[in-house]
């Protein structure tokens, strides 16, 4: 740690829909320039911690810490995107409504992530195009922190590795990482730290090396 | 441009982009339109009656010395139903089938009991069990009330006859046996030719009889029918341009429009699952509410002035007098965004509850027919359906409409309904919003 507060903290963040459970009161904290996956079976809570961390869901009880001046980008595992709008107004649409992101910044995403430019609609894109649309729209405004569910969970291998080659450049000019995976070898090439989540509970938070031989 | 300003263009490119979705949006509510005007065109078509003749009615009838053409005056006075000669049986089967709704029998001796002119024939009525039976009835009694015209008329001239004659005297008939009448103009001229004060005074008589016999006419007709309705054609407009119509065309437009395109489109936003971005800080739910509730009233704004401006450019062409069809086009313009808003709020909440866009268009659906026929029950028939239909928009959107299109005076409605509208549209908004959290999950 290198002394500051922080980047993204739960304290005590819970949340429950009626009557059900979704997470316990669970603590977790995401440093500058670290990437930590978030492990764990179907229903385990996974998703809900990364909206509760993202700020697109409200916890019924603790708090979410953001570090102040601090950008955070999300990509939901489904790619949250307008289907009838092209990639260019996707993304414009939402730099606007952001107001941080820097005017050239469409431009280099959607040549970035060599997504078409022309008049196709999100959702005629290919299912790795959405998804990389889902993480450009992510990547507005130049965020501190990236929170990804199971982004690479709809791609074929070959988009997989391209995938990840583009968040290892992310990570390289000091992006943090968040990423829900069910993937193993995402674990073990990609995080620095795993936190796995069961029934709605921290099981286990440490280093990758103790995960896997945990 | 503001958070809401870009949700709203956003909007509209999505819309633009959806034509057969826009063009479903356009032509239904028209089509229902077309529809209920067919319907109630049918409400007003003639009902068919059978006439059963037991009698054996002759084409010609002579009473009271008048001679009636059978056919023509049947013909004559029923203008509002279709008759039709049947045989009995066939009548009843008919009846039955809802073929007639009617069956008017004329029984025998009918004509007899008509000519000896001593009492009244009756005629035999029976109609089908329903809801239409009322006006069915009603309808027999105005065809009955026009026959019955028509032979007051004849039985008056007959009675004429008869005071003619002792007014002017000559020959006469009654019940088959002829007499001659000197008249009170003989009886006068017999007393010029008396002398003495006897004769003065039965000659004053006579003088004070002839004036008194001369009101006959009009005192006969006067008791007959003591109110007369003096009819004159309008100028006025048809009734497919009436007030009424173009105003409820306006209202059944929009509510369409308005009320799926806002719950369908906030539930849109859900499927595309980009409510959560949106929530994190970059738009809250309100704006979110507030964008579709704009969304649903510049729709209704653009469409309804376009139905307004056909409507205008109809009455126009045809240089039909009443209203102010261009005058009051910017009060409609205000009438049209307050109604659009106020159901777009309302759409809004539905899309909120249902919470996914295939569901909320369908829901929207279901609920706008009840809204909007609700309001055309009138309230001093159904009290209830008045008042549910108060704490809906689409009646004082239609109120909003007629006064602002054609009431001489309508600032005092045009408030009243506009109050109306901000305060549904207020109170639906704010449900919207507190049921928008339901869209993050």
């Amino acid at each position: 740690m290198n002394g500051r507060p922080p980047l993204l903290a739960a304290r005590a963040v819970a949340k429950h829909f009626g009557s059900q459970s979704a997470l316990a009161p669970t603590d977790f904290e995401l440093a500058d320039g670290e990437a930590v996956a978030l492990v764990g079976p179907n229903g385990a809570g996974k998703s809900t911690l990364l909206a509760l961390l993202a700020g697109a869901l409200e916890p019924s009880s603790g708090s979410v810490e953001r570090r102040a001046g601090a950008r955070i980008g999300w990509a939901p595992q489904r790619p949250a995107q307008y289907a009838r709008l092209s990639p260019r107004e996707n993304l414009e649409l939402f730099a606007r409504l952001d107001g941080g992101a820097r005017p050239e910044q469409v431009g280099e995403l959607l040549a970035e992530f060599e997504l078409p430019d022309a008049d196709a609609l999100a959702g005629d894109l290919s299912v790795g195009n959405r998804q990389r649309l889902n993480l450009a729209i992510a990547l507005l405004g130049d965020p501190g922190a990236l929170l990804l569910d199971e982004p690479t969970a709809a791609l074929d291998p070959e988009q997989r590795r391209r995938f990840w080659e583009r968040l290892d450049a992310q990570r390289e000019t000091g992006v943090a990482l968040l990423f829900v995976t069910q993937h193993g070898d995402e674990v073990e090439r990609h995080a620095d730290r795993v936190v796995a989540l069961r029934e709605g509970a921290i099981a286990f938070a440490g280093p990758v090396a103790e995960y896997a031989m945990a | 441009m503001s958070r809401v300003g870009l949700l709203l263009r956003k909007d509209a490119l999505i819309l633009r982009r959806s034509p057969l979705l826009l063009g479903l949006l356009l032509a239904y509510p028209l089509l229902i339109a077309l529809l209920v005007g067919l319907v109630a065109g049918y409400a007003n078509a003639k009902p068919r009656v059978a006439l059963v003749d037991e009698d054996g009615l002759p084409r010609f009838v002579t009473i009271g010395g008048h001679r009636f053409n059978v056919d023509r005056t049947i013909k004559r006075v029923s203008k509002d139903v279709t008759l039709v000669r049947l045989r009995p049986d066939e009548a009843q089967r008919q009846l039955r089938s809802g073929k007639v709704v009617a069956v008017l029998t004329v029984p025998e001796g009918f004509v007899a009991t008509l000519k000896g002119m001593v009492e009244s024939p009756k005629l035999e009525v029976q109609t089908a069990r329903g809801i239409i039976s009322s006006r069915v009835d009603e309808q027999v009694q105005a065809l009955v009330y026009g026959l019955n015209r028509q032979l007051q008329t004849a039985y008056i001239g007959t009675d004429l006859g008869y005071v003619d004659l002792i007014l002017h005297g000559g020959n006469g008939s009654f019940l088959g046996n002829n007499f001659t009448v000197l008249g009170l103009d003989g009886a006068e001229r017999l007393l010029k030719r008396e002398p003495g004060p006897r004769a003065r005074e039965l000659q004053d008589f006579v003088g004070d009889a002839r004036l008194a016999l001369a009101q006959t006419g009009n005192a006969l007709r006067a008791t007959a029918h003591p109110i007369e309705i003096d009819r004159e054609k309008s100028r006025g407009r048809t009734w497919a341009l009436s007030a009424d119509v173009q105003a409820y065309a306006l209202g059944l437009t929009i509510s369409f429009l308005a009320l799926v395109l806002a719950a369908g489109s906030l539930a849109a936003e859900r499927d595309e699952n980009v409510v959560g971005r949106l929530a994190r800080g970059l738009v809250t739910l309100g704006q979110l509410v507030w964008a579709k509730v704009l969304l649903a009233a510049l729709v209704a704004l653009a469409l309804g002035l376009g139905v307004a401006l056909v409507f205008g450019a109809i009455i126009q062409i045809g240089n039909v007098i009443g209203g102010e069809p261009w005058a009051r086009v910017p009060l409609l313009a205000l009438g049209l965004l307050l109604a659009g808003g106020a159901l777009g709020a309302l759409g809004a909440l539905l899309g909120a509850i249902a919470r996914e866009a295939r569901t909320a268009s369908l829901v929207a659906l279901l609920v706008v027919l009840p809204i909007v026929f609700l309001g055309l029950v009138p309230q001093e028939i159904v009290p209830v359906a008045g008042w549910v239909s108060d704490a809906l928009p689409f009646v004082h959107g239609v109120r909003f409409f007629s006064a602002a299109l054609y009431d001489a005076s309508p600032w005092r409605t045009l408030w009243r309904e506009a109050l109306w509208l901000v305060g549904l549209g207020a109170v639906f908004g704010v449900l919207a919003r507190f049921e928008a959290r339901r869209l993050l999950t």
